[in-house]
Parts: structure tokens; sequence; C-alpha cells
């Protein structure tokens, strides 16, 4: 199960990183980029999660001597923030396609290369 | 002098004439010395003459003429070939500055062409001059004539040929007779510098050429022909050497400047270099 | 003290308070703006100040009290204290320059600079690397938003390209934590690195992922397109921020991350990977006209420097630190300053640069910011050089100095080329610009760091002893009075000279070398600038550099350390550089003249580390005993100093330097700054010493190229129409000869050196200082534009006369004492052909010296110059005292040669000269000087007398009372034969001086910018290939690191 969470995840890294290479229309590639950012998300979770495990919210003191079977909270605390910075990344973008496209009225990635050598 | 006139005479014997009478060039002279200029082309124009008869004079004074005598040493005691070498430069530096003060374009025509051709005729004859001084380990004249005593055999002409072959072309050009007188160019130009100058002038540079002439064939015959011991050795000899550029000169046409350079350049040079590598 | 928590707390809570402020508090936000920015810098200013000076102990920050993971931890060491305040200083001073601009889009922008400062400090403060990861995402964030702040398209391009690249290397290095923690279970670096987890090969990867995206963000080449991008489109304020204050962060940053891959091999890619990107940008660089591009590749070039020297970590061991510090704190300071410069300007083309001009305070800072990048002293790159690649040589690292050196010199080229254009380039109409207050000070601000960096950093690596600061006081005591006349500071000048003078001679009593040439340096200074007082006005920006480049001068004579050697080398190469280029059209001339000066420089610098290297000992007798790879070290050293002599093949940039210098500086350049090569080489050969086996070839090549140089030189001259050229030439010709003689390693040979490089000082000073200043007289270089001076200018004439009489070797003069000493040395040594060949040379110089002095004083005077009177008598004066001098040279060579003679029979076996009275012997030879003089001036003063006495009633004639071709000439140049007066020469023997090697050099440089023009094509503008490029960075970096390839 983990497996193929894991695998899903890095699917859609690589997913995304292909969409950003090869799409043309800018809009998608924000798109793609938020896919990449949720494949990592995924991979992040999946690292943590232990089989079986518990959530890690311990309403009880554990017993002496065992450790009980919780999932990391370490990775979940991560994927939160992290999270919410993809958002704030996303949202930039956004804005940026937004300008970009006042500006040349076009949403082809090739509209703009103005910048080079 | 002498052999200034009879060099006229060999040349228009080759070319079918009776000539001048062998005391022509005198007379022309006293009649020179005798003129009194009326125009100056100012102080420059006074020191031509002055750094060119100074350099035959110089090559003169410095040079041992006879052998073994203290008198005709001169002053060879302070300083050897290389002095001698560089002291015809004087002369030559000095005409160049006064002709151009004339401001005639001829004599700065006939100076650019003196020198262009002068800067390849040394290359030999400094390489037959690095060559003797390997051979006899000195740079002193008088120790190069005395190495030479001792019969015709012990002349550099016969113990090292090729330096007095290539020295020998050199002194071709160094005379400026055909087919290297294109500098003078007697016809074409009419002979730059010595039309600006007159009367005394003249007198000094004919004085001063006739000086020269032989100061170098004596510095040849010195380096090459076993020196002389008394007065008349050292007139025959001079005499000889000055003539071989004769006799060329009547037989050959003129080359043209650049054609002269590059000729100082090819068989000339590759003798001296011989000469040295001979040594090596 | 206050806690560096505060520095989050007060931008943060700041940030936030000004966004809920509205406008109506907007005058009273960009006063909280600047107040807190300046409480962020006293913050980490006083903890650095508390490192400094109390040395106080690390502080570790737990925020909210809790142990890692659960809580964030800052550290707050001597190294963050010094990185947090460099990028709070640059925030607080980018934040002045920017703040009409940041006023004007309101309190948003200001918020979010503050944000963009604050995740920089925390960056470089965190010791967690989720946190890491938190603040660098958040300084994305901030730095995207600060694009915008143009408004205009290309920087919304830019924006959208670094935030998809940096959005996927964000994406890394969160995998990277995740599986770094996964391994080590934990989130502070100092627990990975202890987890070892490069060691495994499972685990290696985490760290391969976290080290690439950190890499990735430090913009390597050629997986940079989207970084350059920011520096070009972004506001050159916004560029000032990353470059100086972002980058230096990342710098830490990796720093601190590094040991996560700790191990060799990984060191040495990271170190490949950081020189791959210095050379490539700089070499991209080379094309680039757009300033901020410019600065954009010229800052990844550095921060590919410094990644490189963090590569080699290992080699340099406790140095690392105070090594990339100094190169670290120069770029800071230079490219913030530049980047600033550059908005003023705001010009698209580095050409309209030429503006600045306008504003000198501007013009000097850019100057020392450029010599700052480039490593001069005294700027602190320049001690971080030296000791970088004095240590890699200890270590017998070569390879690294060589691509240290290499990417440097290519860096000189574009830097250079800009410092040429903002100096001289002509410009139809300087586009007009303003200089805001708020704009200059943080500028001054940044040249003052610089310049403080400097003096401290000095002081820290100990090379303060080694300095004289006395000179460079001297030299900053000018510039302080710049504003004054001429004369005046020609006096000082003067006086402070002629009193350094007397006050260096008694230390070098008994070194008789080094008194030769202080006499050349120093009392060549006095004579050239005397002559100064010829010329009216200011001269702003003169003296200072003259001074500079006498000082270097002086250093070089009292160098005993090969960094005193090398400081004061770099000191007089610029000195020299900047006197150069003040000529009219000498832009193109001093460029190369500095290309071919730097490229010397580095040349004698990596011998210099070889020398270090074998005798880990820093003083130039380590040059005698060089044990690394001697035939190397001495071949780049002799290459090095010939640079400066201008030998055949480097020559090409001193004709043009030369000749088209200001009058008065020909004959200092010439004169006395060609004798800093010769110097150089005496002191290499004397380290050589006779029979040195990995020397032997070198010397006889050496000697070829001399003999070689001698001719080109001369017959170059040749075919000169420009007098100043000519004389050029013939310096080249004349070092020539000077380089040949003292290959030779004999005692004849080493005379004749010395013989001709005391002639040369005195006659070439003499033809320069009249020749010019004839050719400012008559307005023209053009010989055959000249003519009959001699009536005009008699003093002249007899100046030029007696230095060609020397030049030609002709006796009585002194320059037959050369001639004589080298037919001597030549059949001594063997060399013949060689030989004959510098006697041919030395014929051929009378066709140009005949042609100088018939063009310019015979000959026919021209219409236009009827009037002209003799040059200025400041010019005359020192000539007529350097004639003196030849005089007493010439009449009595023994008083100098004798003891020269003396000083250098020790260093050689070979036979020796033997002086009695003024005669000379030597085994071949002799000759007695003063006779010669005696009787060559008596029969010429007879001569003379008696020529004058029978043409003492010659009338004058007229100009034009002469007759050829039976013509009478009516115009004076008509009849003035000069143009090309050795045309049938040229036809027989002009192919010797067809520009081959200047064409060879041309080649090269075109086949260079050729590459870098192929190689940025790479950067096609499309975020898609600079994607690509990364990913493959990335494969290829995987591949080679922990693939095994």
């Amino acid at each position: 199960m983990e497996y193929i969470i894991l695998i899903t995840g890095l699917a859609l890294i690589l997913m995304g990183l292909y969409g950003i290479m090869y799409i043309k229309n800018i809009f998608r590639i924000v798109i793609a980029f938020a896919l990449f950012d949720t494949g990592i998300n995924i991979v992040m979770v999946t690292i943590g999660y232990l089989r079986n495990g518990m959530a890690p919210i311990l309403d009880k003191m554990p017993t002496e001597g065992t450790t009980p079977a919780i999932v990391d909270p370490v990775p979940q605390a991560l994927v939160l923030t992290s999270i919410v910075i993809g958002l704030g990344v996303s949202a930039l973008m956004l804005t940026y396609v937004l300008k970009l496209y006042e500006d040349k009225k076009s949403l082809d990635i090739n509209s703009f290369k103005d910048l080079k050598w | 002098m002498l052999m200034s006139s009879t060099m006229r005479r060999i040349i228009a014997r080759v070319s079918g004439r009776i000539g001048i009478p062998w005391y022509q060039p005198w007379i022309d002279l006293t009649k020179l010395y005798s003129l009194r200029t009326q125009i100056s082309h100012g102080t420059m124009f006074y020191l031509g003459p002055v750094f060119r008869l100074m350099g035959g004079v110089g090559m003169f004074l410095f040079m041992p003429m006879i052998f073994g005598s203290d008198l005709w040493s001169n002053y060879s005691f302070s300083g050897d070939l290389v002095l001698i070498l560089y002291f015809q430069f004087f002369g030559m530096l000095g005409m160049a500055l006064g002709a151009g003060e004339g401001g005639h374009p001829y004599s700065a025509i006939g100076i650019s062409r003196g020198l262009s051709q002068f800067t390849t005729i040394e290359v030999p004859m400094t390489l037959a001059v690095i060559s003797l001084a390997i051979q006899y380990d000195t740079l002193s004249i008088a120790k190069i004539v005395e190495a030479q005593q001792g019969g015709i055999m012990h002349w550099t002409l016969f113990t090292n040929p090729f330096a007095t072959v290539a020295a020998m072309l050199s002194l071709l050009g160094a005379f400026g007779h055909s087919p290297f007188n294109l500098v003078k160019a007697p016809n074409e130009i009419p002979i730059g510098p010595p039309t600006e100058y007159h009367g005394t002038f003249l007198g000094v540079l004919r004085t001063n050429s006739a000086i020269l002439h032989v100061a170098e064939a004596a510095l040849f015959m010195n380096l090459f022909f076993g020196g002389a011991s008394n007065w008349f050795e050292l007139i025959i000899k001079t005499f000889l050497i000055y003539f071989w550029s004769v006799f060329v000169g009547t037989v050959f046409p003129r080359f043209r400047i650049e054609q002269s350079v590059v000729w100082f350049l090819k068989w000339p040079t590759i003798i001296g270099i011989i000469a040295i590598i001979i040594y090596l | 003290m206050v806690a560096p928590i505060y520095i989050i707390a007060i931008a943060l809570g700041l940030a936030f308070t000004m966004g809920l402020f509205g406008k109506q508090l907007k005058n009273i936000a960009g006063v909280l703006f600047i107040a807190g920015l300046g409480s962020l810098t006293f913050i980490s200013g006083q903890w650095l100040w508390n490192f400094m000076v109390n040395s106080a102990a690390t502080e570790i920050i737990y925020t909210a009290g809790f142990k890692p993971p659960f809580a964030i931890v800052l550290q707050m060491g001597f190294e963050e204290a010094v990185l947090t305040t460099m990028i709070n200083v640059a925030g607080l001073l980018g934040a002045l320059y920017l703040f009409p601009l940041l006023d004007k889009k309101g309190n948003n922008a200001m918020m979010v600079y503050l944000i963009f400062i604050m995740s920089t400090n925390v960056a470089v403060m965190t010791s967690d690397i989720f946190n890491l990861f938190v603040f660098t995402e958040v300084e994305s964030i901030a730095l995207a938003g600060l694009i915008l702040l143009t408004g205009q398209s290309k920087a919304f391009q830019a924006g959208m390209k670094y935030l998809i690249v940096s959005g996927i290397s964000s994406g890394l290095l969160l995998l990277g934590i995740i599986f770094a923690y996964q391994f080590s279970g934990s989130l502070t670096i100092i627990d990975m690195i202890n987890a070892n987890l490069w060691a495994v090969k499972a685990s290696s990867i985490a760290a391969f992922l976290l080290i690439v995206a950190f890499i990735i963000e430090m913009k390597p080449f050629p997986a940079n397109g989207w970084g350059i991008d920011v520096y070009t489109a972004a506001h050159p304020g916004i560029g000032a921020m990353v470059s100086a204050a972002g980058a230096s962060a990342s710098l830490y940053v990796f720093y601190k991350v590094m040991p996560l891959v700790n191990g060799n091999d990984w060191y040495y890619f990271i170190a490949l990977i950081g020189a791959i990107t210095f050379v490539g940008s700089n070499l991209v660089a080379t094309r680039q006209e757009n300033p901020n591009r410019l600065l954009g590749y010229s800052s990844i070039g550095q921060v590919g420097f410094l990644m490189m020297i963090l590569g080699l970590q290992d080699v340099l061991g406790e140095r690392t630190l105070i090594i990339s510090f100094s190169i670290l704190i120069s770029h800071y300071a230079a490219k913030a300053g530049l980047f600033w410069i550059s908005g003023i300007l705001n010009a698209e083309n580095i050409k309209d640069w030429s503006a600045l001009r306008k504003n000198p305070i501007l013009l000097f800072l850019f100057g020392a910011f450029l010599f700052a990048l480039i490593g001069f002293p005294p700027f602190p790159s320049f001690f971080g050089k030296w000791e970088l690649i004095m240590t890699l040589s200890q270590t017998g690292n070569y390879s690294w100095i060589v691509v240290i050196l290499v990417a440097s010199f290519i860096e000189g080229i574009y830097l250079f080329r800009w410092l040429g254009y903002a100096i001289k380039l002509d410009h139809a109409q300087l586009p007009a610009f303003k200089t805001p207050w708020y704009q200059l000070i943080p500028i001054m601000s940044m040249g003052l760091i610089l310049f403080g960096m400097s003096a401290y950093l000095t002081h820290v690596f100990n090379f303060g002893p080694a300095i004289n600061y006395i000179p460079l006081l001297f030299v900053l005591a000018i510039f302080a009075i710049d504003f004054l006349p001429a004369y005046i500071k020609n006096t000082v000048s003067i006086a402070g000279i002629a009193y350094y003078t007397y006050y260096l001679w008694p230390s070098l009593e008994n070194d008789l070398l080094r008194q030769i040439f202080i006499g050349i340096f120093l009392g060549g200074a006095i004579l050239t600038l005397v002559a100064g007082y010829a010329k009216k006005g200011t001269r702003a920006g003169f003296y200072p550099m003259a001074l500079m480049m006498f000082a270097g001068l002086v250093g070089l004579i009292e160098a005993k350390s090969m960094l005193q050697f090398f400081f004061n080398w770099e000191l007089m190469t610029a000195g020299s550089y900047f006197l150069i280029i003040r000529g009219k059209r000498s832009m193109p001339h001093a460029y190369s003249y500095i290309l071919f000066s730097i490229a010397g420089a580095y040349a004698i610098l990596m011998g210099f580390g070889l020398a270090y290297g074998s005798q880990l000992n820093g003083n130039l007798d380590a040059l005698s005993q060089i044990s690394l790879l001697p035939a190397l070290a001495y071949s780049l050293l002799a290459v090095g100093f010939m640079t400066k002599t201008a030998s055949l093949g480097l020559h090409i940039w001193l004709p043009g330097a030369h000749g088209e210098a200001e009058s008065d500086v020909s004959p200092m350049v010439s004169a006395i700054l060609l004798k800093a090569g010769v110097f150089g080489l005496i002191l290499l050969f004397l380290s050589i010493g006779v029979d040195n086996p990995n020397a032997t070839t070198l010397l006889y090549v050496l000697g070829w190229v001399g003999a070689l140089t001698t001719l080109i030189g001369n017959m170059g001259a040749v075919f000169q129409e420009d007098a100043k050229r000519l004389l050029a030439y013939s310096s080249i010709g004349q070092l020539g000869y000077i380089l040949f003689a003292f290959t030779f390693m004999t005692h004849m040979g080493w005379l004749a050196g010395f013989t001709y490089t005391i002639n040369h000082f005195m006659f070439k000073a003499i033809l320069f200082l009249v020749i010019g200043g004839i050719v400012v007289k008559l307005g023209t270089h053009n010989m055959y534009e000249m003519g009959g001076m001699i009536k005009k200018m008699p003093f002249s004439f007899i100046a030029v006369l007696i230095s060609i009489i020397v030049i030609g070797g002709i006796p009585p003069l002194s320059g037959f004492a050369g001639k004589w000493l080298f037919y001597n040395a030549v059949i001594e040594k063997g060399w013949y052909f060689q030989g004959a060949i510098i006697f041919f040379a030395g014929i051929v110089a009378f066709l140009y010296l005949f042609k100088l002095i018939y063009s310019v004083f015979l000959g026919q005077l021209k219409d236009n110059h009827r009037n002209v009177k003799e040059i200025s008598a400041w010019i005359l004066i020192p000539s007529y005292i350097l004639i003196i001098g030849i005089m007493i040279f010439s009449a009595f060579p023994q008083y100098i040669l004798q003891p020269i003679s003396d000083m250098i029979a020790p260093h050689f076996q070979s036979e020796t000269i033997t002086w009695t009275g003024s005669l000379a012997t030597t085994s071949l030879g002799y000759w007695d000087a003063t006779t010669i003089m005696i009787v060559v001036g008596t029969a010429f003063m007879l001569l003379l007398g008696w020529l004058i006495w029978l043409s003492a009633k010659a009338q004058k004639v007229e100009q034009f009372n002469i007759v050829f071709a039976a013509e009478r000439p009516f115009r004076p140049e008509t009849t003035h034969v000069s143009y090309n007066i050795y045309a049938g020469y040229q036809k027989a023997l002009g192919w010797i001086v067809a520009p081959g090697i200047t064409n060879f050099w041309n080649t090269m440089s075109t086949n260079l910018l050729e590459f870098a023009g192929w190689t940025r094509r790479i950067y096609s503008g499309s975020i898609q290939n600079y994607t690509l490029h990364v990913i493959l960075f990335i494969v290829v970096f995987y591949l080679i690191s922990i693939g095994g390839l």
C-alpha cells in the first residue's frame, strides 16, 4: 500500500516535471508545477508513515517501556508547512501568469523569450 | 683620387671612349676648393660634409695603415675593428642630415635608397667580421694583420675564403658602383646630395669619398689580404681591392633598390653564414 | 545584548503592521521601514562587535524553549554575525537607495523588502534544515515580489522563470530533507552531518538531493539562465541585493550543509562545478553588452569561484574561511556598488557608461570596484587570491591555479573593456543622468567598506609589514589635492619623489643594481615630471596615477618578498594603465596593454606560487631554488616580465599605448616603465644563475626572441609615418637588445645589457619628450606633415640629433659602448647568428633614425608652421640634463661600467673586462672611450671651424630657391619627400614586419569571442530549456557523484 502511494507520488513528480518542460501554455505549466509539488508532499507523507500506526496524537500517557506505534509526526508537520508554502508559490505564479498575459495577450510560453544570451 | 680617374678611364674604355686624363680629378678638386659658397641652407648644411669627412678621417685615424709602424698605426690603440665599422656610419649620417637640410627632394630619395641598401650590405660584412673574430680570436686589426704575416698562404683570403668572398661582395655595395649605384643614380637623379653641395662642399665631399675609399680598401687589405708592411704594398693592395668593384661595376647593369636589398641577403649572406658555420 | 531572535521579531512584526497601515500612514511606514532595517543592522553589528572585541561565545537560541526537532534553533556565532551584518548593511543601504521607488509602490513593497532581508538573515542563522527550507522559500517568494517592482515585461518573464526553477530546486530540497530525516532521525543540520549520510549508498541519495538543491540555488553554469535573467530584468537595486546579500547568504548556507557529503570526491566535484561556473560565466560575459546582465554573469562567476574555494577546503585547511571571506567581501561591496551605479545610469549598453565620466566620484568608485573584482591591490581579493594560489601551489594543485588564473583573465577581458568605455569611449552625446544623494551615499558607503576591509584584511593576513605605506599615503595625499592647479601638484610630487629618493638611498648602499634602477625610476620620474610644468590646467587624475606607478616601481626595488614584489607590480600596472588611457585615442591601446599586463601578472603569480611551494619561503631568494616544475616556473616568470618589456609576440600593445599617450606620459611609460620588466628579468636571471640545467633551453630561446624582437621592432619603426609610433617601435627594438644581452649570462653580455638599459632610458626619454612636445606644438603625429623644424627648434634638433647618434651606436657617443660590448659578448658566447641579426637590426635602425630627424627637422618647412616657436623650456630642461648624462657616460663610461663590472663579476665565471683608466680591454679587443671622444671632438671642431671660415660671406637661401627636374617648387608639400620613403625597402623586406603576430592575437580573441557567442546560445530565453538544463545538470551530477561514472 505504501509503495503504491510512494510510486504515485514519484509519478506525479515526474509528470509535473514533464509538464513544466513540454507544455506550451503557461497556465498549464503552473498546474504541472502544482502536480510536482503535490507529488513531493505525497512522498513526504509516505516516508513518515508507519503501517498500522496511530495518528500522532496521544490521548493518554504510553505505558512505561513500550513504544506506541504512532506515525512520526514530524513529516506530517513538514508537509503541512510545505503545502502552505506551495500554495503561496502557486498563487504568486498565477499572479505572474496574469501579468504576462496582460503584457503580451498570449499564454504561449514561447512568446516570452525576450531575455536571452 | 688616382683611383677615381682610373676608374673613369676604365669605364670609358669599356664603352669605347678614351676618357679623362689621370690628373683630371686633381684639377677638379683644386678648382672646387678655390670656389667660395655664396649661399647657406643653415648650420646643418655645413655640418653634413663635416660629419661626412669626419667619418672618413675618423676611420682613417683609427685604423693601422702599415703593419709594424708606430706612426702609421694612427690612433688604433684606442679602438678595434668594431670602432671602424661603426665609424662609417658617422659620415653617412652626417651626409644624410646635411643633404636633408637643403630641402631638395632628390636628396631624401637618394639617402633613403642609400640607407636601405646599406642595411643589407652590412649583413655579409658583419658575418665576415664575426667569422674573422672567431678565426683569429681577436677584434684588434693589428692582431689580425699580425696573424696574416708570413707568406701569401697566411692571408685570410686563403685561410678563410668564405669570409673573404662574403666581405668582397659586400664591398661592391659599399663602394656604390654599378650595379649598386642606384643611390647616386648619376643619370636619373641629378646625383642627389652632390648637386646640392657645390664649391668647397663638393670639394670636401670629393676628398672624403677618396679618403673613404682608401680607408675601406685599406681595411679590407688589413683584414683579408695580409695588411701592408710598407707604403708600396699599401698602395698596390688598396688599388687592386678598389678595382675589383670597378671591374664588376662596368660589366653589370644597375639594380633597383628592392633588388639590390634582396641580393645582398641571398648569396653573400649565405656565404657569410657558411663562413661562420665552418668555425662552429 | 539584543538577542538575534529580535531580527525575526522586528522584521516580521513591522512587516505585518505595515500591511495594516493603509495609505494614510504612509510616511510613518517609511520611517519605520528604515528604522527597522537600521535596528536589524544594529543587532547583527552589535553581535559582530561582541565577537570581535569581547570574543564572546557562540550563542544558540532555542525558540519557544523546546529542543529540536520541535523548535527552531538559531545559531549566532562569529561567522553568522559577519554574514548577517553584511546582509543587513546591504539591506539598509539598498533600502535607502530604493527608497523613492519603494515609497511610490506603497507599504507592500517595503513589507516584501523587509521579508526578503529577514529571511536571508534567518537562512544564515538557522541550524535546522527544514527551517532553512522555509526561509529559502520565503526568500524566493519575496524576491519574486521584488522583481515585479519595475513593472516591465522583461521583469515578469524573469520572475516567472525564477519561480519555476527555484520551485523545482526547493522540491528537490524537500525530498532530500525527508529522506535525510528518515535516515538520521533529526532535522538539525549537525545531526544530519553526524549521521554520515553520504557514506551509505541508500542514504547518499538524500545527501545528494540536499546538496544538489543548494548547488542549483547558487546558479551553476550552465544551468543558470533563470538566475541571470533576474539580474538582467530586475531593478538594479534589487540586483544589488541578490548579488550582495542573497549570494553571500546562499554561499554561507552551502558552507553549512557541505559536510553532509563529507568525502573527498564530493568536494572535488563541488570544486569542479565551481570552476566550470567561474570559467563559463566569465567566458559568456565577454560578449555581453547589457550592464546588468554582465554584472549577473560576473556575480555568478564569483559565486562559482567561491564554491570552488569551498570545494577545495580540504586542501586549503584553516585558510579556507579567510580566503573565501576576502573574495566574498570584495564581491559583495563591488557588486552592490556596481549595480547601484548601473541603476543611476540606467543604460542598456555598457558603451553608454561613458556618461559616467561626468561624475568623477562615481567614475573613481567604478574603477575601484572593478579593480577589486579582478583582484588588484590593495583590495581584499588581491590578498585572497595570493593566499589561495600560494596554498594551492604548496599542495601541488597546479591545475586549479591555472583555472583560477584563466578565469580571472577572462574576467579582465570584459571588465577592462567596460572600464575603457567609461573612461574614454567617444560618445557623440553623453547621456544625461542624475545622482541623487540617497543613491550616492549607498555607493560611497560600499566604497568605504571596500577600502576599510582592505585595510582590515591586510592586517588579518599579516601582510601589513610587507607593504610600504609611505608612497601609498603620498599618492592619497596627492589625490586629496587633485583640484589644485597642475604646477602646484607637480612641485609637490617632485619634492616628494626627491625626498623619498634621498630617504631611500642609504638603504641601498652596496646594492648597485638597485641603485641603478632607482636612478632610472625616480630620477626619470623627476625629469619627466619637470616636463609636466609645460601643461596647463589641473590635469585631474594625472598626478595620483603617475605617482601610483612610481610608487609601484619604487616598491619593486624595495621588495624583499615575492608578495611585496607582486603587490607593487600590480600597483605599477594599475597606475600605468590609467596614465596610458589618458591619451586622446588610447582606449583600445590601454585595453590591450592591461590585458597583456594582467596575463603577464598571472604568469608571474603562478611562477611565484611554484617558488613558494618549493621553498615554503616567501622571500624573493626562493626563486633561486625552485624545485617544483622549475623549467615551467622560470618560463612563466620570464613570460610575465616580458609582457612589460614588450618582447616579440607580446609586443603588440606597445606601439599604440606609447604612441597615443600624452606627451609627457610617453617618456614615463617608455623610458621608465619598460625598465620594470628589465628589472624583473634581471632578478629572475640572477636567481636562475649560470648553468642552471632547468633554464638552459629557456635562455637560449629567449636569446632568439630577443634578437628577433630587435629586428622586428626596428623594421617596424622604419615603416611608420607617425613619429611617436616610430619611437614606440624603436623601444620594442631596444628592449629586444636588452633581453638578448641578459640572456647571455656572461659578464660581457650583462655589461652590454646594463649599458643598453641606461642608454635607452636616457635617449628614449629625450626623444619622447622632445618629439612629444613637437607633436603637441604642431598638432599632428604624422612626420610627413612636419619638416624644416631645424630653423624653428634648433635646441630640439640638437637633442634629437644626439639621441639618434646614441641609438645608432655611432662613436664617440655611448651607444657605441653597447655595440662594442655586444660584439665581444656575441663572439665570446658563440651566438653568431643571433648576433648577426642583432647587428643587422642595428643598421636597420639608421633607416628610421634618418626618417625621424629628416622628416621632422629637415626638408621643407610647411606653410602652416611658419610661426611655430621652440618647444617649451620645461621639456628642454630635462632633455638637456639627460644629454649631459649621455655626454658623461660617453666620455667616461668607466665610472659607471666598472662598478657594474665589479658587481656582476661574482655571478659569472666567464671572462671579464679589464679597465685601465678609460681603456677597456677584453680578450678580443679594446676600446678607449675618452681618447676617441677627444680625437673625434678635436677633428670635428677643426673641420667645422674651417668650413665656417670658408663660407663666412654666405647668404641665406630662400626655402624654395632650389631646382629639381627643371621645376621650381612652390609648395613645401610637393618637395618634402617623407611619406613612405622606404617603399623599395618595404617591397624587399617588408614581409618581416607583416602583422603576423597582431593577426595571431586578433584571431585568438575573435575565436574566444566566437566561442563565447556560441556558448551563450544555451541561454535561449525559454523557461523550458532552462528547466531542462537544471534537470540535466542534476542527472549528470548524480551520475558522476553517486553513479560512479
